[in-house]
């Protein structure tokens, strides 16, 4: 079952090094563009756009690979589970603890002090569901 | 930029004369070239690419799953032994379908590999969990069984993957690229099942199941077939069997044969049979909703399907389904509430349709199907 993954890996040790590449480039740019305007008094506005654009850009990517680590579906949902009087119109929604299944006995009701029950179990969908 | 750079680097680009424009044009004749003999090898080292990254996504929430399966037989079972060599066989478990060449008596061949396969799985559980009840049992057959699915899947994905590197073929990489987004759907969807399984909360398949339980609620019941409970129910007048697998654990029980040994025993008199089931939904069309037809909607392997056409159509009982509207990976995760909140409306339509098509003091049966996980009766 154990089988090396370093190829899958690979792909993304070799976009960040692209992105590091990129920033180096991009600042490399920006500093002649600076000594220019230093040397010169004339500053050379596209090569600064693009400089400062591609900084951006490329932090920009790195945020974002750190801040969405790989949806592997195993994430928790929030789930619920709704208990309800046998008797009265008694309902109450509390978070899944385990043990709890659909018609399971729960305890007394507090308006009536009749027995309540477990009447659905569930989770609200993400808002990637909803789309 | 300056004025005269920007024409110089149009005179550049638009004389022929010019050194760079020569080279300009030199090198998109090389591209053209280039890309007429080696176009579509560039193409599949570009599609190789989308589809490593996606087997190493399988192959994390494969290992993630078995991690899960031994992590939760550990924590029930509270023992170390040979458990992780154990789960590596069962992961690796193999099911072979009957022979098709000759199909009379296809279906009871199947019955019969499906069911030891099944007991298999139980028996393998209550080996490594000899303290675990029937509830426990079921669910860890069933998250061993999405870890098998999961195995299974990545290991299919890498095969085609490796032969089409291997072979450059074009159309093994493209077929397996076409269909990679269905694919890691149904393996997200593997992944939330293994986490609901786990706490053994209801999943969307369960929504028939859920259905019968709500009709059944307070009821004496009785176990008709293999893992099937039935309770009479009085409905608008009529007597209703309701039918849902016996639960809270992970179960779909075999409704075909509870239907079937019902029909026989009251010799066909049975006015009408509703069936209740999860479907897939369409794209577009919104989870939970309800639809009515006519059949039998059982999924699975198709024992119990048949089992109910066959004994349905001996005795002439009309079929009426009502179905639930789920995606792929609703079927299997926790049960959305949209799911949840359809059974009001089912139960109307019972109602409408056994007040509508049968009489008073009749008999009809109505059997919720799917898995009874955290659905008790």
């Amino acid at each position: 079952m154990k089988e090396p993954s370093a190829a899958a890996k690979h792909i993304s040790y070799f976009f960040v090094g692209i992105v590091f590449v990129l920033i180096a480039l991009s600042f490399i740019s920006l500093y002649q563009a600076v000594e220019t305007y230093n040397k010169y008094k004339t500053a050379d506005f596209i090569n600064m756009v693009f400089s400062i654009g591609a900084i951006i850009l490329s932090a920009y990517l790195l945020i974002q690979m750190r801040k969405q680590p790989m949806s592997l579906g195993f994430e928790q949902t929030k789930v619920y589970t709704v208990l309800r009087c046998s008797n009265c119109d008694y309902k109450n929604i509390r978070e899944f603890q385990n043990g709890d299944y659909v018609l399971k006995k729960a305890e007394l009701c507090p308006k009536c002090n009749n027995q309540t029950f477990i009447s659905t179990i569930y989770r609200e969908a993400t808002e990637e569901e909803k789309k | 930029m300056s004025t005269e750079t920007v024409s110089n680097v149009d005179q550049a680009l638009t004389s022929g004369n010019d050194i760079i424009g020569s080279i300009i044009q030199i090198l998109w004749l090389g591209f053209f070239v280039a890309y007429m003999f080696y176009g579509q090898r560039i193409q599949i080292k570009f599609m190789l690419k989308e589809i490593e990254s996606s087997l190493f996504k399988l192959q994390l929430i494969r290992d993630r799953g078995r991690s899960l399966a031994i992590s939760t037989i550990k924590e029930i079972g509270k023992t170390n032994n040979d458990l992780e060599v154990r789960i590596d066989r069962i992961l690796e478990h193999l099911y072979i379908p009957p022979v098709e060449l000759d199909p009379a008596g296809i279906i009871k061949r199947l019955e019969h590999i499906v069911d030891v396969r099944d007991f298999r799985l139980k028996d393998e559980v209550k080996l490594m969990v000899p303290q675990a009840n029937e509830t426990q049992v079921n669910n860890l057959a069933n998250m061993l069984e999405a870890a098998l699915a999961l195995n299974q899947i990545y290991k299919l994905v890498r095969h085609f993957y490796l032969s089409g590197k291997k072979t450059s073929s074009f159309y093994i990489i493209l077929q397996l690229q076409m269909i990679l987004p269905d694919i890691m759907k149904e393996s997200e969807a593997y992944a939330s099942a293994l986490t609901a399984f786990k706490s053994g909360q209801p999943i969307g398949d369960g929504i028939g199941a859920l259905v019968a339980a709500k009709l059944m609620n307070g009821r004496e019941n009785q176990e008709v077939a293999q893992d099937i409970v039935m309770s009479e129910v009085p409905i608008e007048g009529r007597l209703a069997y309701v039918l849902k697998a016996k639960g809270p654990g992970g179960n779909v029980g075999k409704p075909g044969e509870a239907i079937r040994q019902i029909l026989e025993e009251k010799e066909g008199k049975i006015a009408r049979m509703i069936i209740i089931d999860a479907a897939q939904k369409l794209e577009g069309e919104k989870p939970g909703e309800v639809i009515e037809g006519t059949g039998v909607a059982i999924g699975g392997p198709g024992v119990d399907k048949f089992k109910v056409e066959e004994v349905a159509t001996k005795y002439k009982v009309p079929l009426d389904v009502i179905l639930i509207k789920e995606g792929v990976g609703d079927v299997v995760s926790a049960m959305r509430k949209e799911i949840s909140d359809s059974v009001d409306d089912v139960v109307n339509r019972i109602n409408r349709i056994i007040r509508e098509t049968t009489k008073e003091g009749d008999s009809v049966i109505i059997a919720g199907i799917g898995n009874t996980m955290g659905i008790a009766q």
